[in-house]
Parts: structure tokens; sequence; C-alpha cells
């Protein structure tokens, strides 16, 4: 905030036009905070009508020198609604600013850095402010921005510590499933990467970390999420699927202040499915304590009649295999500065322990940020963040398949034999394979920023800024091989032991040089021209060596492996952009921004790579124009249209071959490489449109903002899948149309206010449609990812034209249409379901794939209600993914297991309800277990095994949620306590994440996917790491 | 204040220079780092011997339960009971080899080097018979030469033809003396750059093709036995695969098996063939192919597990109460070559042929060297070899030899080869006791397997698959 008002009084000096100074006399005075009663440091305060201004200081007091009485002073915060006072004979003014729950009439900090008045905006942007961050204590910020900003679908991949969040804004852009459709982020004006590495044997499945997990939350100050085009128009193609503006906090003139905080948390897994528990190990009914089925055995009584040692219940093993988990985080900064110097320093160190045993994460990182205002005209700045982080990563789908497997007859917390050897009754032990078949990884990383700026004039404004963000990223994957000890079982997946290292150099610098002109033409016109060019560069080099078949079983040192296989990458990209935007505002209340960008890039070959783009964009405030009844304060309308060009994935224009690797060491050879390279590959375009409206009424105490877009991409880049028969796995190809519209609305609400007691009260909501206009000529469908289910019940995701992007495909069971067409797409649910004469229903032969489902939820929202009453705050926050469904893979084991719930009606009979294949009724009694039932019949391996499970449509499920995603409780001790000790400031906090959850959905907690952050891939729910309901206590203290 | 100047000036100048370098190689960056353009010959060569012995196990891992040499001990097992099972992996292992094989020849061509276009043709020919024994139609003219990415599917018998012609050539490169690159022993991973035993193998696919269609009014068997004597000359002669990145794909099978991720049950029909049930002989190479059953549970020493059926008895899947692939074989040991074709298989379509010409004399002959060649390979001590070939059942003598012994000879030469399967559907599966899998989805013999979904949902070109029990054009 307090750079915000830096940036605004340098637009003052900047942009402002000079004004008289006649018959001035000063006024002062102190701005408090209503929310807290203290002192306000850095609020704006200036002269209505020129370009008079002051910034309070630490205290919140100002003086300011005013023409006449007449003066109109404008008190402005980001956060707080902003306050005009006519001066008249006063010489002191006090004033307590209200929080602001809708923040028009404010700046914010937009494309490349540049704080603009909100007003002049002709497109949605929302900023989320570091309180509102940092209340749920997550640990990856974007777990704390879910719920919080419209059309933006943020979900957690899994509830491991460190695990990465995977983050959407206005749907998917491609239809290439290997593109990345994540936005760009930059932090303090430097490029930050915030891909999910999967480099490591097998680690796509360990839930690893979006990169943008090393940030610690409790340094930001406020993020912005630019979602449009033409919000992103300057940042260029790599703008293309929305930009996150991450500014962290600064130091303050004044002096030295300490800020400690402290969280301490513990954590459980919030959902379980629901499991039978009648059933013992065994098959057809038949008790077998070495079986490797789990529960197709007899009842439990009857199992301990035949096996005395049998326990008197079945242990309750999923619930068995999880712990409880704890995290600490302890963040602590010092900021000040003189006039010329302010700074902030921060430390943080953050420990988590997850719910599955033996995974953890931790995060160490140290942040410097100063600025130095050399002269008037020369400022400089500079930004240095060190970050270590990771942790011991499990591959929590293999966990939960093998606890599928685990009979719950026996204990599986007695993992491991006194010889250190796995115990088990026969079937692999999951924690064993916790504790021992691991992946650590190791990240140093740092991201630093130097900024330049000088104004040799009042009306010119220079900046220039470089940017680096570099990391390594070390993973170590070991499993012990055999003890060789009598009567060991090994631990399948860890075969005869193995290490392997694995490294990833990434290195982007970024630079970005800033022109910004403006003049006043008159009195009613005003422009502002800005210039600009920006370069990216970015080398990403990861290599590895897996060591197989350790001779030493448990000594992790790849000399000590019998087979070494390497692999090696090497990744260069560069981009550069020229740039131009030119603004008008007329009389302030109608702004024109017009961009254009010329990127090259180092991904298309001449002529294709270097292509221009424009974006248009204008803001009407006809609040300022037209005369409105009182009740409606500010109301703006928006109009935006924007255009952005987007490159290919690196080398996509060149073809060639590659080591092939299925040699030993000691042979070589080349292959093919997978990818058929097109050198005329051509850029790709979007078309945004948008519109949108913003009002507020009753002194701003109601307001909204509705947004509309609509947006069109053509000629589609897309590493195409191809046939093999054409001697490539892929092919770079320009072909495809997708569209995505949709609405973003946005609802504020102070619906209480008193002196003491404030209800803030915040809803978004979003919803995006999507549709794939075309794929590729000659073909009819793409599958771009599928999910194992047992005899027939494998789901795929495919893009068929005329359907949206996320639809799950599989097999269903058959339906009588008498004759009548039958859809090839959808199921019709009102048919009945044909029952084959044996009396079972029938599957439609597996040619016929049906939709089952959309992995893309129809709209999301949040709900956020603070309670402020004096120094003490209730807040809460519900947040919702509604009408998208998710292919349970779990389920589809638990049904062909005998370990769900509904299969406990194995011992009944049943006549289906449907018809036979001439239509009539079927009445015909089946027994639903297996073997030989009751009435004599053999059926075999019953009913779940032979139809239920084979049959998708029984396992894609509504993953529908909504949830209450935090109760914070928090209370700041007055400040009268700390009156004559070193203590300024201290407060309290209670938070519980995840608390209550709805959803229809049998699996874990639905908003987790087995697909790593960053993926496309949404729709498989697998057997992912479940999500945690969190404790937390969070202790703040001030010097 | 000018030194604040100059510091601005210098920074602006930064901006400035990095986007005068925009011009040319700055932003050419679009050659791949990670790849190669134009590997050598020889690093061809051994990724293209290496696939081709891997392919041939690939496929033999599925049909192997189609002759019964396997069976799963799952019940229902899809591949054992003749359900549709998708094969996208091997049939992308067989293009993806093609393509390599294809480029290869290419280069071999533009180079002068005529051993590694000989070698290439032999390969391709090889390959093209898998898919068309297994698929039928498939692509190969629009195949893998960047035209399309949609390629349309040539006739099998179009594909049988170019196969036998890429053989011919294959002779004739090979003949030739002036090729610019040898063939380099290392890496040739089938036969260490012995060009001699290239021929022979060229021959020995043709002698398989020219077999092949036996139940067509095309068969020559003068032609077959042709083939024949340009073949192997001995065991040293056989087309074998022994570099592997860990160890042999079999081994690895029985491997995982011991770790209970389950597979290579040797199926009942195959162990009866051998274990005298069915035959009333006890054949030597039996222990040389697998270890018999746990003698703690006091049972036969060699079981095998009925087809569709699934683990039988009351015992766990982890005891070892049945027979599987064994590490101890020298045909699955760890280290043991994949076997794609051999002078003992050889024997056999000799013996097959002459039978069908009428010479019985040369076709008992041949039988009788092609059981002994194979016992030699297996390592059966000579007393046990000949017992065996003396045994009634066995040495019958040239006038009452017929089609079934030398087929149900043959079957045990072509144990967990690719090969069997075409046998077993020219023999119409008429092995003695040979059944249907429990609970079969088809009525009769499985005749073909369907083609897979990587490559009709990529390739509008794709027929539909006929159903299963549906014969090949060579198999009507």
């Amino acid at each position: 905030m307090k750079n915000t008002f830096t940036l605004i009084l340098l637009m003052l000096f900047v942009l402002g036009a000079t004004g008289a100074w006649a018959q001035q006399r000063q006024v002062s005075g102190r701005v408090t905070a209503s929310d807290t009663g203290q002192g306000m440091p850095g609020v704006s305060v200036a002269v209505k009508g020129t370009t008079t201004g002051v910034a309070t200081d630490s205290e919140g007091s100002y003086q300011i020198q005013v023409p006449d009485n007449s003066a109109v002073l404008v008190f402005r915060f980001l956060g707080y609604q902003t306050r005009e006072i006519t001066v008249g004979s006063q010489s002191t003014i006090n004033v307590t600013l209200n929080t602001d729950a809708q923040q028009l009439g404010e700046v914010m900090v937009t494309a490349l850095g540049i704080t603009r008045e909100t007003k002049a905006l002709g497109y949605a942007a929302q900023s989320v402010q570091s309180e509102e961050l940092t209340q749920h204590r997550q640990p990856n910020v974007l777990n704390a921005l879910q719920g919080k900003v419209a059309g933006a679908t943020i979900s957690s991949t899994g509830g491991a510590p460190g695990q990465g969040t995977n983050i959407q804004i206005r749907g998917i852009n491609s239809i290439d499933v290997g593109r990345n459709n994540q936005p760009l982020f930059v932090i303090d004006g430097v490029l930050m990467d915030n891909s999910t590495s999967t480099v490591g044997a097998g680690a796509e499945l360990r839930g690893m970390s979006n990169r943008l997990a090393d940030i610690n939350p409790d340094d930001i100050e406020s993020i912005n999420v630019l979602r449009g085009g033409a919000a992103t128009a300057l940042y260029g193609l790599r703008g293309a699927n929305g930009v996150v503006v991450i500014t962290t906090k600064r130091g303050e003139q004044g002096s030295l202040r300490v800020n400690f905080t402290s969280t301490a948390g513990i954590e459980e897994v919030n959902k379980f499915p629901d499991m039978q528990s009648t059933y013992s190990q065994g098959t057809r009914g038949v008790y077998d304590a070495t079986n490797f089925f789990p529960s197709w055995g007899p009842r439990v009584e009857q199992a301990r009649q035949l096996d005395p040692t049998h326990p008197e219940r079945l242990y309750n093993h999923f619930e068995d295999a999880y712990e409880m988990g704890h995290q600490f985080r302890n963040s602590l900064s010092f900021s000040g500065g003189t006039e010329a110097i302010t700074f902030l320093s921060s430390i943080s160190h953050l420990t988590h322990e997850g719910v599955l045993p033996f995974t953890d994460f931790s995060n160490t990182s140290a942040r410097l940020n100063a600025e130095v205002k050399i002269s008037d005209k020369f400022r400089t700045g500079a930004n240095f963040n060190y970050v270590n982080s990771g942790g011991a990563r499990y591959n929590a789908d293999r966990f939960n398949e093998s606890l599928s497997y685990w009979s719950p007859r026996w204990d599986v917390t007695d993992y491991r034999k006194p010889d250190g050897t796995m115990n088990s009754y026969g079937n692999n032990n999951p924690i064993y394979g916790a504790a021992t078949n691991r992946l650590e990884d190791d990240v140093n990383r740092f991201i630093g920023g130097l900024s330049f700026g000088y104004t040799p004039t009042s009306w010119l404004d220079l900046t220039y800024r470089i940017g680096l963000d570099t990391y390594n990223d070390d993973r170590t994957r070991t499993a012990p091989g055999p003890l060789g000890v009598a009567g060991e079982r090994v631990y399948e997946d860890n075969g005869q032991g193995f290490v392997g290292e694995y490294t990833t150099k990434f290195r982007a610098i970024n630079s970005t040089f800033l022109a910004s002109a403006n003049r006043s033409f008159g009195e009613d016109f005003n422009a502002t021209l800005r210039l600009g060019h920006e370069l990216y560069d970015r080398r990403v080099k990861s290599f590895g060596v897996f060591g197989n078949e350790l001779t030493v079983h448990d000594w992790f040192f790849l000399p000590n492996a019998r087979l070494l296989t390497s692999t090696q990458d090497l990744r260069e990209y560069r981009l550069m952009g020229l740039f131009a935007e030119a603004s008008v505002d007329y009389r302030d209340f109608l702004f024109l921004t017009l961009t254009g960008r010329n990127d090259i890039t180092s991904t298309l070959r001449k002529p294709n790579n270097s292509f221009f783009y424009p974006s248009a964009s204008l803001s009407y405030v006809f609040s300022e124009h037209m005369e409105l009844p009182s009740f409606i304060n500010q109301t703006k309308l928006r109009l935006s249209y924007a255009q952005i060009g987007k490159d290919a994935e690196e080398y996509a224009t060149s073809s060639g071959f590659a080591s092939y690797t299925g040699l030993p060491t000691g042979n070589t050879g080349f292959t093919r490489a997978a990818l058929l390279g097109n050198v005329d590959l051509r850029p790709e375009f979007t078309d945004t449109y948008e519109a949108g409206l913003e009002m507020s009424f009753l002194n701003n105490r109601l307001g909204f903002d509705f947004t509309y877009y609509y947006s069109l991409s053509k000629d589609q880049i897309i590493n195409i899948a191809v046939a093999s028969t054409t001697g490539y796995v892929r092919a770079a190809v320009n072909s495809g149309e997708m569209r995505n519209k949709g609405v973003e609305i946005v609802l504020n609400a102070v619906p209480v206010q008193t002196q003491d007691f404030t209800w803030d009260s915040k809803l978004i909501f979003s919803a995006n449609r999507n549709k794939i206009l075309s794929i590729r000529e000659g073909l009819e469908e793409i599958t771009y990812a599928s999910q194992f289910g047992y005899v027939g019940s494998t789901v795929t995701m495919k893009l068929i034209p005329g359907q949206p992007y996320g639809n799950i495909y599989g097999s269903h069971w058959q339906r009588y249409y008498g004759g009548a067409e039958e859809d090839p797409l959808f199921i019709d649910k009102d048919r009945p379901i044909v029952i084959g004469e044996n009396g079972f229903p029938v599957r439609a032969p597996l040619t016929s794939q049906k939709i089952l489902g959309n992995s893309m939820p129809d709209w999301i929202g949040g709900f956020t209600n603070t309670f402020s009453y004096k120094g003490l705050s209730l807040t809460s926050l519900f947040d919702a993914q509604w009408g998208h469904e998710k292919y349970n893979q779990m389920g589809n084991f638990f049904s062909a297991f005998g370990i769900a719930d509904y299969t406990e009606d194995r011992e009944d009979f049943r006549v289906f309800e449907g018809v036979l294949a001439d239509g009539t009724p079927n009445t015909k009694q089946v027994w639903l277990g297996q073997g030989v039932g009751p009435d004599g019949v053999d059926y075999g391996d019953g009913f779940y095994r032979r139809f239920h499970r084979g049959v998708s449509e029984n396992f894609v499920e509504d993953a529908s949620w909504i949830r209450l995603r935090s109760l914070t409780l928090s209370y700041s001790l007055p400040s009268r306590l700390f009156e004559n000790i070193f203590i300024r400031n201290s407060s309290v906090a209670l938070t519980g994440n995840n608390l209550w959850l709805w959803t229809r959905y049998s699996g874990f907690d639905p908003e987790n996917s087995s697909t790593p952050s960053g993926s496309n891939v949404t729709g498989f729910a697998g057997f992912t790491y479940p999500a945690v309901r969190s404790y937390l206590i969070t202790l703040n203290i001030g010097f | 204040m000018r030194k604040i100047y100059r510091f601005a000036l210098a920074f602006t100048l930064i901006g400035a220079s990095l986007s005068l370098q925009s011009c040319e190689d700055y932003f050419d960056l679009h050659e791949n780092p990670n790849l190669v353009s134009n590997p050598p010959l020889n690093a061809m060569l051994s990724t293209t011997t290496h696939k081709t012995g891997l392919n041939s196990q690939r496929i033999a891992a599925t049909t192997a339960f189609y002759v019964q040499y396997l069976a799963s001990p799952v019940a229902g097992n899809a591949t054992d009971t003749y359900q549709e099972v998708d094969l996208t992996g091997t049939w992308d292992a067989i293009y993806l080899a093609m393509a390599d094989i294809q480029d290869m020849k290419q280069k071999g061509m533009e180079e002068g080097a005529t051993d590694y276009v000989g070698v290439a043709n032999i390969m391709m020919a090889y390959h093209l018979n898998l898919i068309v024994d297994h698929w039928g139609d498939a692509p190969y003219t629009q195949a893998f030469d960047n035209t399309t990415l949609t390629p349309r599917f040539d006739s099998s018998q179009d594909l049988y033809a170019e196969a036998l012609r890429l053989l011919d050539e294959g002779i004739a490169e090979l003949n030739k003396t002036d090729s610019r690159i040898p063939l380099r022993a290392a890496d040739d991973l089938i036969h260490g750059g012995n060009k001699t035993q290239w021929i022979r193998t060229a021959n020995a696919f043709k002698a398989r093709m020219l077999n092949k269609v036996s139940k067509l009014p095309s068969y020559d068997p003068t032609a077959v036995l042709t083939a024949v004597d340009n073949s192997y000359q001995s065991n040293a002669d056989d087309a074998e695969m022994e570099v592997f990145e860990v160890r042999n794909p079999w081994a690895q099978v029985a491997i995982s098996n011991t770790q209970l991720v389950l597979g290579g049950w040797l199926s009942e029909q195959f162990v009866d063939h051998l274990n005298g049930t069915t035959y009333g002989v006890f054949d030597p190479r039996l222990p040389r192919i697998t270890e018999p059953t746990d003698p703690k549970f006091s049972i036969a020493p060699y079981i095998g597990t009925p087809n569709g059926v699934g683990n039988v008895g009351t015992r766990s899947n982890t005891d070892r109460d049945e027979v599987y692939i064994s590490i101890t074989s020298p045909l699955t040991g760890e280290t043991s070559p994949i076997t794609i074709a051999s002078y003992a298989e050889m024997k056999f379509i000799e013996a097959e042929a002459a039978f069908r010409a009428g010479n019985r004399e040369r076709a008992y002959a041949a039988y009788l060297a092609g059981i002994t060649a194979h016992m030699n390979k297996l390592g059966v001590p000579e007393g046990e070899r000949n017992a065996y070939l003396s045994n009634p059942a066995v040495a019958v003598g040239a006038a009452n030899l017929t089609l079934d012994l030398i087929f149900k000879e043959k079957y045990v030469v072509t144990y967990l080869n690719a090969e069997a399967w075409t046998d077993a559907r020219r023999y119409d599966y008429q092995y003695a006791d040979f059944d249907l899998p429990a609970n079969a989805e088809l009525t009769t013999f499985i005749r073909r397997v369907a083609y897979p979904q990587g490559e009709s949902s990529k390739n509008p070109n794709t027929p539909n698959t006929p159903a299963l029990s549906e014969p090949l054009w060579w198999d009507q």
C-alpha cells in the first residue's frame, strides 16, 4: 500500500499539470482506520482538483497547504473508502477511514507495474490484499486466492505438504492438452516461473509443487489478477492465459519496525469414502488369510470361527493409514527507512508434515526490498528473494491403490518386521512403501530485480527493470533393494533397489524498458503515451541418472547400482516485444486506451516469428459525466477488444533423431524423435471482446461489477497426437478453433456499519462456457487423456467439435430404444436399462463411448463475510465449484475389490429394473454375491466384478462441491496496552480451513485430481492425496 | 549528478542494445539441441536390430496365451479368453521400429551402404509379417513418409508381396560386395555383422512366408524347400537378440512373478504336452524350460494352469504349486537371447513342406533334425535326447510320420516365439486336447487381433475389426 502511494505521488507529479499556489494556509490532522482505530501511515491526502498532495506519516498524521476554505481534501488509501472533506474554516481535520469492500475510485497496479486509476480501466481487474491473502495461513499463495477472484478456477491437486495447485483463468484456451494454460506470474516486475516439474522417476504422481509455492505469503502486499486480453495486452503472448501481478511489501519511511508472525497448525483428512465393514478376506465367500482379495471373503463372524486370530472387527485401514499432519511457519520482517532509502527484509521458515506418513515439505525464504531516492529525478530499487524449498513426496496414487488391495483383516500400521523387511500377509504394505520408496526434492532459488527510474522533466518518465529468476531443483529418488533375509517379502515397487539423481537448472532473465510521456491538451484532454521494450530469455537444462539394482541394498550411491541410465534435456527460449500504449481521457469520465505490441519469438521461423496485435479499451464513468440519483455513487461502463498472439513451444519447428534409450550402457543408438516438426508454423491468435458494468450505491455500501467476455482462438498451434503409422508420436500443426465465453460478477456490501461494528460481505461468481469449434480436418475426435478402469471401464477425455473441453467419455449400460434412434454421444437416462437373459444389466458394446460428464465447473463462486467488532474480527469464506464431474478411479477399485459400502448387498437377491432385449420388463431374480448362490446358481465372480466394475458410467460422479473454505477469528490487542512498552501491536488468530464440505462425490475430496498442477487434464480423481482440514493458531507481534 | 545521468544512460542503452540483438541469430533457436539431424548408420543399426528383437517378444507376449504356452493366473483374463484387448503399445512399437528401419534404409541408399539397405529390407519384411499375421490390412505405402498424418491402409496381400520383394531385394543388396560402409559388428545386435547369416535369415523369413500360405492354392512346397536350403545351417546361425537394457523381458516376467506381479504361468496345455500326460512320453526339454513345483506340497512336479480358469487349487497365488517361465531356462534367463527365427524351426518348415510335397524321407529326417537341434539348443544331455528321439511315440519312422507329429514337435520349438500362433491357425488348433479357454468370448478359436485404439482414434482410415474368429486372408 505504501509503495502504491509512492507511485500515486509520482504519478501526480509526473502526470499533473501545474496548479496555481495562492492564498495558501496549512491544515493538519490525523487519519485513523475504522477497523483498528489506529493511525494510518501512508494515506494519500490531496487537495481536490490540484496536484497538491502529501502522505501521512507513521502515526497517521499529516500537514497540507490548502488554497482556500472551499478546498476539498481527498483521503485515499487502498482498501479503504475514499473520503472527501471540505476544509471550511477548520485547521485540524481528523479523519477516520472505513474499509472499502468496493474499490472503485482507487488505483491498481496493472500490466508492467503501471499504476492506473481503476476508473480509467476499460477491462475487469481484481486485486486481493495482504490481509485477505494471509488470513487462512495457506502455505501456497494460490490456495490463498481460492474463492476470491472471479474468473479464476483454482484447485489443489491434493493435500500433500507443498503439493501443487492449479489455476486457470477464464477456462482452457488451447486444444493442445500439452500447452500451458496457467497464467503468467509477475512478482515485482520479474517474470516468475510457476511450472510444476515432473522430472524424476514417477514424479507425476508425487504431488510436486508448483513453483509459486516458493513464495512466502507473508511477504505479499497485493495480488492483482489481470484476466482478459486488454488487461494483459502489454505482457504480450506470455500473458495470453491471464497475468497474476504480485507486489511484495515495501519499507516505509520512519523508525525501524519489526514484525513477527508465528503459525502452528494441525491437520487431518477431511473426507474418507464409505467402506463396507462386514466382509473379510478371501474370494467367493471363502476365507483365506493370505488371499489377494481383501474383501470378497465371508462375514467377519464366519471368518472368526475358522481363524481364531481374526480380529473381532475389521480394521478401518484407510483411516488407520493416515496420520495427523502439522505445520509451523515463522516469519520475521524488518522495515524502515529514511527519506532517501526505505527497505524491508524478511525471513521465513515453514515446516509441514503431511497426513500421509513420511511426506513433508519445508521452505526457508529470505527477502530484501529496498528503494533509493537518489534525487528528485532519480530513483532505484531492488528486490531480492532467496528460497530453499522441498521435501519428501510420496505417490499417493500408489498408496491408496495399495490400500485398496490391503485386507482390513490385517493391521496396516504394523508395516515393518523387526529385521527391517516389509511386514505383510501377502500384499504390498502401503505404509512400508511410503517409508522406503522415496523422492525428495531440494530447490534453491533466487528471484531478484533491479529497477531504475529517471524523470528528466515533469511530463516524461523513464524506467528500466531487469529481473532474474533462477533455481536448481535437485531430486533424489531412492528405494532399498531386498535385504536377502529368509522369508522376506519385497515391496513390489522397490524391485532390486535403486537410486536416481536429477537436476534441473532454470534461468530466466527479463528486461523491461518503459518510457511514459504525459500531456494535457486544453482543459478537457489528458493523454499518456508509453513506449516499451521487453526481453525474456529462458534456459532450462535438466539431466539425471537412474541407477537400478543396488549391490549394497540401502546405500543410495550411483556407483553402487548395477545399471545406469541417463537423461538430459535443454530448452532455450527467447522473446522480445516492442509495445506502445496510448491513453486519452476526456474530462475525467471517458478513458480510451489503445495498445499495440509486436513480438519476435525464437520458437517460430522467419517470417512467422514476428507478429503484431492490438487492443483497445474504453471506460466511461457516467457518474462523473451526468447527474445520477444520489443513492448511486460511481458507475462505470467498460468495453474492450484485444487480440493476443501466441507462439509455439520450443523446437516445434524442427525434427530430428533422438537418443534411443532402450539400450544398455555401452551401446548407443538413435531413433526418430517423437515430434514431427513443422517449419511453417504460424502464430495463433485469440480475439477477446469484453464488456463490463460497475456500480456502487448508498455511499459505496453496496456495489457490483459485472463482466461479460467472449474469446475465440483460431489456428491454434498444437502438438497433435498422431497415429504411429506416420512414424511419429506427435506432429506440430496449426489447427483448431476454440471459443470461451462467460460472465464474472463481484458483489460487495457493507450491510452493517457502526462505530464499533462492521459487517463486510463480498460475493464472487463466474461461469465459463467452452466450445471446441474445430479440431483438424479429417479427424472426428482427439483423445488426449485416459485413466484405467477395470474390464472396459477405462475412461477417456476427447476433443470433439461442437463439444466443450473437459468431456469424459466411457462405457455405459445398454438402454432400450425400441427402434428409436440412439444418440451416439449422450446417454438418455429416461430409457430403461436392457437386462440380459442371465438377469444382469447389459453393458453397451465398448465401441460406444458416451459423454459421462465434464470436468470443467459450470460455475465457481466465493462468499466472504467479515464481522469486525473493535479489535475482534471473524471472517468466513464459502467457496464452491459447481456442475462438473470426475472419474472416480478409486471407486472403480472399490467395486472390483468389494470395498465400497454399497457392496454390502452382496448376499441379496435382486430383480434388476429394466427390460429384456425385446422390451418386456425384466422379472428374473439374481443373487449379487460370488460363487454358488442360495438358489444353486453359480454366479462366478458376482455382480460387482462381472458387471458393475466394467461400466464407466458407474464411476463418473458429480464432483460439485461447496465448502467452508476457511473461518478465521482474530483479535488485535488494543494499542493502549502497549503504550509504554516496545511492542507496537499484537494480534492472535484462530483459523480453521476446510471445516465443512458438501458434495455428492463418494471418494476423497473432489477438488483434487490425480494429474500434477499445471496439467489440463482435470477429469480424473484417480487415487489422490486426500485433502485436509486444518486448524491453526497465529500470533503476530509488531515492535 | 552527472554520474547519475550516465548511470541511467547506461541502463537505457542496455535495453536498446538488447533490442538491437533482435537481428538474426539471437532468435535463431530452432534446432533442437536434444536431437541430432544426421546420426551415423551404425547407431541406427543398433536401434533397429534391438527393436526387431524386442518386437518379436512383444507380439509373443500376447499370442503365447492364444497358443496356450501361457495362461493367466486370473480367471477370465481378457487376453486368455479372447476378449478384444487394446494392443496400441505393440502396434506403435512395430510402426516406430519400421520408421527407424525406413530411415536407415534411406540413409544407407544415400550413402551407398548396401549392407545397411539389405539388413533394413530384411527387418522391414519381418515387421510387415508381424502386422499381416496379426491385424491384416495396414498402412505401409503412405506410412512414415511425412506426406500424410493419416496413412491409407494397404491390403494384406499387397503387404505380403511387398515383404517377399523386400527379402529378395535385401538378399541382392547383401550379395553386393561394394558397400561403402560395412555392418559394424558391435551394433548389429542380431548377427554381429555377419552378412552370410543375414542372407540366411532373409531366406528363413522367406521360408516362413512361403509356408504360411499352406491353406491357399498358391502354396508351393518346392519354393519353401529352396528357401529352407538357403537358410540356417546350424543353431549357430539363429537370428537372436541378446542385448537388454536390464534383462531379457521374459526373465523380467519371471522375476516380477516372484515379486507378486503375477505373470508367465505356463498353460496346462503346454505342460501336459511335455510332461507325458498328452503323449505318454516325458520331454526332457521341460526341466530346461521351467522349474518344478515346490516339493513341500507333494504334488506333481509339473502342473500347468488352464486357460481362462486362473489359479487352480486352494493354495494362494504366491505358493509355487504350478510352473512358470523360469530364469534358469536357457530360453528365458536374464541374459538369454530372444530367438527371432531358428535353425530348428527351419527344420520343421522343411519337414512340413517336404511332407506336403510327398517326400516323407526328407520330412522325417528334418523332423528328427529339428528335435535334435532344439534339444541341443536347450542343453539337453545326449542320453536324454537320444532316449526321447528313440521313444516309439517320437521315432515313428518316415512311413508313419504325420502332419500332426510335425506340428506337435514344432509347437515345442516355437515356445514363446511369435511364429507359433501362425502355425496354430494354419493347423486350425488341431493339437491334441487343445480346447477353447474357459468362458471364452468366442465360440471358435481366435484368428486375429483387433486394430488398436491408438490407431483407430487418430487415423480415420482404420477399418473396423471383424469378429476375432474371422480368419485373415492367408488363414482362409
